[in-house]
């Protein structure tokens, strides 16, 4: 993350260090091949426009969360987030358009209305080293804050809670609105979008999967930037405001921190922004340990649904369910063991295994903590895909719940648009198993391959790559057999 | 990656398909079981049975508690039962809703691999997570998918080691 305040207010001229490239891949500008898209990213009513249809719809969700019908799967609130939204975020939008939810995102809408007090127009101005106007207190966010272990406590925390928050309408409604003012309070306090970029636990796992979607934001020429007096996309202009998530795309190499908002695409003055599509895991740098441990946060999550959620067992049910079961003791158990899975055993295996890297590569000038949240970046792919898994079945299982809640959204016995009494209906549910060991193998593919990057770069050379390799390829394979048993055993 | 090392994570990755396959276990001779499902808020017990393939099933179902249902994947079968009652309406989900009352549902186990037996009809919070496992024997797709995964780590390792075996010597 660039910290533009700083740097900028101590240095007026930027003197900007270029990211390294350790491995090239092929990439499309999809502004260059269409004009249209560009045309339509550049206006300014843009990200307006697509957040309204979203606002509205999220208001309509929560009213019916708060006064339809408590029984989930008949409401509107659970449906359209836990099956419909959850599964286009996890399968469609963060592998093959980054952070793009977050375009669209309606939580820091009101926040972001009231310190730019407009909805389409840019306001020039000064605002600390910012040439926009902005309103607000816009204090600094704390510097010990200011990383993702907020967002990485915030989800354990709601995930613990999930057998209640992803069947309960009036929780899951009390929790967005709950985000909704938090957005708002933030920003009406701190600069930017410190919501987005530090709190909102739904931020933290988009930041560390969109590493291996397939689409960037980045600079077309990052020699342009360097020699860039105006910089508008870090300190805004007359033709955009200056970056909300802290980001300078003149060094940017990574997706994690930028929320696609565009702001850039219209403020730069050399028309350098390139929207590119990439190979899928082209990111390989995990660069602090927050990082690495949303990784194992992710993994130990996707495990634990498989077992509550997806799985048979109705004691590990009746714990995780324990405001109806009355089980508290149980509640706790489960809880203490999902934390400590998260937190302590599964990043603790990785630890010995780095070890193992370390021992087999033969090389002693690299630490096992470097070794450690360097190799974490296979959790990516391998916990992405892995989740892709988890969330097929929810969609094509409980997918047709969507089509009689459309009609009657509230469960109030209303018939919209005459599809109510559409029955639940599995989709190839017989076939789910053949889909999910492919994504779990493309996962373990992506990790392999790709933690051969990392380990060369830990590494140096080609045979200490490879020693160094095979242990995380064995994480991995674990990791995937036990994804299998879960899912086809 | 250069496309001719592609081949190698393939060829070892069938190979891994075909060991797990054979190593799972032929099929034994088919026999009668019977089986008693009772269902309650929100899980099934058994909530995991194994049969084998070939094997004729006589199931009972019985609720504990509120109605539940009974859609056994693969199958093409669905079941609602009633609270506390020995009998319970089955369809063919194929033919429509058409219910028929029965005490009994008798199948044979000619599919091979994990069926999930899911609730069809909503009976509380955590309806659409209350489910169980049928395992017929062998469980093809799990042990030819995991000798696969095993061939396709290897595979992938060795593609690696060629690849960059010309920069180590």
């Amino acid at each position: 993350m660039y910290i533009y305040d700083d740097k900028i207010e101590k240095q007026p001229s930027v003197e900007i260090k270029l990211p390294e490239q350790e491995h090239s891949f092929n990439k499309h500008d999809l502004l260059k091949k269409s004009p249209l898209l560009k045309r339509i990213l550049k206006a300014r009513s843009f990200q307006f426009l697509v957040i309204l249809p979203n606002l509205l719809v999220f208001y309509v969700i929560i009213i019916a969360g708060l006064i339809g019908t408590p029984v989930g799967n008949r409401n509107i609130a659970i449906v359209f987030i836990w099956i419909l939204w959850w599964f286009l975020l996890i399968a469609i939008m963060v592998p093959f358009a980054s952070r793009i939810w977050c375009t669209v995102c309606p939580l820091p809408f009101f926040g972001e209305l009231f310190q730019r007090m407009a909805l389409i127009m840019v306001r020039i101005g000064k605002t600390f080293n910012l040439r926009n106007k902005m309103f607000g207190f816009n204090l600094k966010w704390p510097k010990f804050l200011s990383n993702i272990w907020i967002q990485n406590i915030g989800f354990l925390t709601l995930c613990t809670f999930s057998a209640v928050l992803v069947t309960r309408p009036f929780v899951t409604s009390v929790v967005l609105g709950t985000m909704l003012l938090l957005g708002t309070l933030l920003a009406i306090v701190w600069r930017q979008r410190v919501f987005c970029s530090y709190v909102c636990p739904v931020s933290g796992f988009l930041s560390l999967y969109s590493m291996a979607s397939t689409m960037e934001l980045r600079s077309g020429d990052k020699d342009v930037c360097k020699k860039c007096k105006d910089k508008g996309c870090i300190r805004g202009n007359e033709d955009g405001w200056a970056c909300p998530w802290f980001e300078y795309i003149g060094n940017m190499e990574r997706n994690n921190y930028c929320g696609l908002c565009m702001e850039c695409v219209k403020s730069c003055k050399n028309d350098n922004i390139a929207l590119n599509v990439r190979p899928f895991a082209s990111e390989t740098k995990i660069k602090s340990l927050d990082e690495s441990f949303k990784g194992f946060i992710m993994l130990a999550l996707a495990m634990a649904y498989s077992v509550i959620l997806l799985g048979t067992n109705g004691t590990v049910k009746d714990w995780a369910n324990a405001s109806e079961s009355g089980l508290w003791g149980g509640f706790f158990i489960y809880a203490g063991i999902l934390w400590s899975s998260a937190l302590i055993i599964v990043p603790g295996v990785f630890y010995l295994f780095s070890y193992l890297s370390k021992r087999m590569s033969g090389v002693d000038s690299v630490t096992v903590r470097e070794i450690f949240k360097g190799f974490s970046y296979i959790l990516v792919p391998l916990g992405l895909l892995a989740w892709i898994a988890f969330s097929f079945p929810l969609m094509f299982i409980n997918g047709s719940y969507i089509i009689s809640v459309i009609s009657d959204p509230l469960g109030w016995g209303w018939n919209l648009f005459g599809t109510a009494d559409f029955k639940w209906q599995p989709l190839l549910p017989e076939y789910l198993g053949y889909v999910q060991l492919i994504l779990l193998v493309v996962g373990l593919g992506y990790a392999i391959s790709r933690g051969y990057f990392v380990s060369f770069r830990l590494y140096k050379t080609d045979k200490a790559a490879l020693m160094g390799l095979i242990p995380m390829a064995g994480f991995a394979l674990l990791v995937t057999m036990a994804f299998l048993i879960f899912f086809i055993g | 990656m250069k496309s001719k090392y592609i081949v190698l994570p393939l060829l070892i990755t069938i190979f891994g398909s075909v060991v797990g396959f054979v190593s799972g276990g032929g099929s034994s001779k088919p026999i009668r079981r019977d089986i008693v499902v009772k269902a309650r808020q929100y899980s099934y017990e058994p909530d995991r049975f194994e049969v084998n393939h070939g094997d004729t099933l006589h199931i009972r179902l019985v609720s504990l508690d509120v109605m539940h249902g009974f859609y056994l994947e693969g199958y093409d079968l669905d079941a609602e039962i009633p609270a506390n009652l020995k009998t319970f309406k089955i369809r063919h989900p194929s033919e429509g809703f058409n219910w028929k009352d029965t005490s009994e549902i008798v199948i044979i186990a000619n599919k091979r691999g994990k069926f999930r037996y899911r609730c069809s009809h909503t009976c509380g919070t955590m309806h659409p997570f209350m489910q169980g496992e049928m395992l017929v024997n062998p469980n093809i797709l799990f042990n030819a998918g995991l000798g696969a995964t095993v061939g396709f780590a290897l595979g992938m390792l060795g593609m690696i080691y060629f690849r960059t075996k010309k920069s180590r010597t």
